[in-house]
């Protein structure tokens, strides 16, 4: 099986994060750039399936830091590394990315597609439903386990209230994963210095075909704080007020 | 013009913010307009039962599945698209809706917006406002019609629930689509609430990213008893294996709704507060005053999360003589 996993660099939402001067974009001067959280798990999943049933794993990235990501997927277990070409201090949309996924699926003979259910800066849509109606596969997306036999897929889904759906599908397929089978692996200092010597292709980006979903006319930060009151940072006086106030209201335990 | 809005369920049952989807297309729609709500699943019955709001319902059934997959939900709501003409189609951020909008709009071209929160319609545009960054920046967006909106749940109020006339539903049958269909949903696993229901429960402590490591949650669950709480965790506490599913919640845990929520390293993603936002008090720890979890907490605190459990641990020990 030929698998290719879709790795987007993401600018680190637990840090701070500034808007630019016009307004339409974030500051990305200081900005640390890490893998889309779901795209981990994507890449943990493909490596998983790898070493269930065999399989040669493709590993594509995109976006600020591409580079160090793909060594880290080489160390995990990846095959083969490509770094997609973007344009530089520029949102990745998934819309926009899709024919470039879908081209490099088709040069791969993949027979599967896996990437991240979602991404932060997917507001245009998601990747996983693009890809796959675009190569006209069956897709699946929010995955919690996949488990392949030969080419019958056999894939859980996570719907809300811990609901959990399983479908049957074949190969090809593309597969939106929300959570892999495991935790994905740590990987040493020295496995990581082995991979960077792996060798990183080059891809080009195809045109996107879809017209830009809509123009945005401005980037906001939601007004802070809300109307909850602000305790502070001293952990002391915190933890006095939170004794007084579950007291008041009746939540201090009998 | 028309306006589609997406409707989803299980079994016998639909989903909540079905009826959001109805209410938001209701509130766009002006003099001449019609609201068409979707629905495809086992029977009409729940959804004619309810959709009264909308002009027309029409109902994709498959008397054979108590779930019909996004895949075959897409097939038949293209079929509606062709036939209707709509210009805006509404669809729920859900685990369906992830599947669903996307298709779509890469099979017409539409434009398609993700996490709405807010749309504001001028004739025949609209300006949306929707989520990026895990909530913490917000794009106001100018769309052309005809287009799809992927809706996140608690942004529109739900409509009343009402009966709609027989005479305004139209049901397809959904069998062949869901014969041909290359996904077959083989289960559906209800969780087994036994041990443990956070929907019931009255208070909770939960554990976000901040807690670092499994070791910790011990500290927090010796917090939690000393409240008479339960422990629960967000996604990432729960993908690390460090809780068990049934702890999570959010989006794809449980929606919540106690008299005392205290999020110790939580950040809250929106998937998060559209699971606990309802909480009647809300107090958060989080290092980052900037966490949107600070916008919907009564009471917030920036300290340590681990020198705040001990404070707080020791205040409670000492008060209860133990």
């Amino acid at each position: 099986m030929n698998i290719l996993v879709v790795l987007r660099m993401i600018p680190d939402s637990a840090g701070e994060l500034q808007l630019a001067e016009d307004g339409r974009s974030i500051d990305r001067e200081w900005l640390d750039f890490q893998l889309n959280d779901f795209d981990d798990h994507a890449l943990e999943e493909a490596i998983l399936l790898k070493e269930a049933g065999g399989a040669h794993v493709t590993a594509v990235a995109v976006g600020e830091g591409a580079n160090r990501v793909l060594q880290m997927a080489a160390a995990r277990g990846a095959d083969e590394v490509v770094a997609l070409q973007s344009e530089e201090d520029a949102m990745i949309f998934s819309r926009e990315i899709a024919a470039s996924i879908v081209a490099m699926a088709r040069a791969k003979s993949a027979d599967l597609v896996l990437c991240g259910v979602q991404s932060s800066e997917d507001v245009f849509g998601q990747l996983a439903p693009y890809v796959g109606a675009l190569l006209d596969w069956p897709h699946v997306s929010g995955t919690n386990r996949i488990v392949a036999n030969g080419a019958v897929l056999r894939v859980t889904q996570e719907r809300g209230a811990g609901v959990a759906v399983t479908y049957e599908l074949a190969a090809p397929a593309v597969l939106g994963v929300q959570t892999a089978s495991k935790a994905p692996r740590y990987v040493s200092g020295s496995k990581l210095r082995e991979a960077s010597k792996t060798p990183i292709g080059r891809a080009a980006p195809e045109p996107s075909g879809f017209e830009r979903s809509a123009e945005i006319i401005t980037l906001r930060l939601p007004v802070q704080g809300g109307s909850g009151e602000n305790l502070g940072g001293n952990a002391e006086t915190v933890a006095d007020r939170l004794v007084s106030i579950l007291a008041a209201k009746g939540l201090a335990r009998n | 013009m028309k306006l589609i809005a997406c409707t989803e369920g299980h079994s016998s049952k639909i989903e909540a913010f079905s009826l959001e989807m109805i209410a938001a297309a209701r509130s766009l729609a002006q003099a001449g307009d019609e609201v068409v709500a979707f629905f495809a699943g086992r029977d009409a019955q729940a959804a004619s039962a309810s959709f009264g709001v909308a002009d027309q319902l029409i109902a994709a059934c498959a008397a054979t599945s108590d779930l019909v997959p996004a895949e075959t939900y897409a097939r038949l709501l293209r079929d509606v698209i062709a036939a209707e003409s709509p210009s805006l189609v509404l669809v729920p951020y859900s685990a369906n809706g992830l599947d669903v909008a996307a298709d779509i709009a890469a099979r017409t071209g539409w434009p398609l917006i993700s996490y709405v929160n807010e749309i504001k319609r001028d004739g025949e545009s609209l300006t949306v406002v929707a989520q990026m960054y895990g909530g913490k920046v917000l794009a106001e967006c100018a769309v052309q019609l005809p287009a799809i909106l992927m809706i996140n749940p608690g942004a529109f109020p739900e409509a009343t629930p009402g009966p709609i006339d027989t005479a305004r539903v139209r049901t397809i049958d959904a069998e062949p689509a869901l014969t041909s269909g290359k996904v077959k949903m083989v289960a559906i696993d209800v969780p087994d609430y036994a041990d443990v229901d956070l929907t019931t429960a009255e208070r909770i402590v939960c554990v976000g990213r901040g807690i670092g490591d499994e070791a910790s949650i011990d500290l927090a669950r010796n917090l939690a008893t000393m409240l008479g709480a339960e422990i629960a965790g967000s996604r990432p506490v729960v993908d690390n294996g460090w809780l068990p599913k049934l702890r999570q919640v959010g989006k794809s845990g449980q929606k919540v709704k106690p008299k005392l929520y205290l999020a110790l390293g939580v950040s809250g993603a929106p998937e998060h507060l559209e699971g606990m936002s309802q909480a009647d008090l809300i107090i958060a720890v989080n290092t980052d005053p900037k966490a949107p979890i600070f916008n919907v907490a009564h009471y917030g605190a920036t300290c340590d999360l681990f020198d705040l459990v001990a404070n707080l641990s020791d205040r409670l020990r000492a008060g209860s003589g133990r």
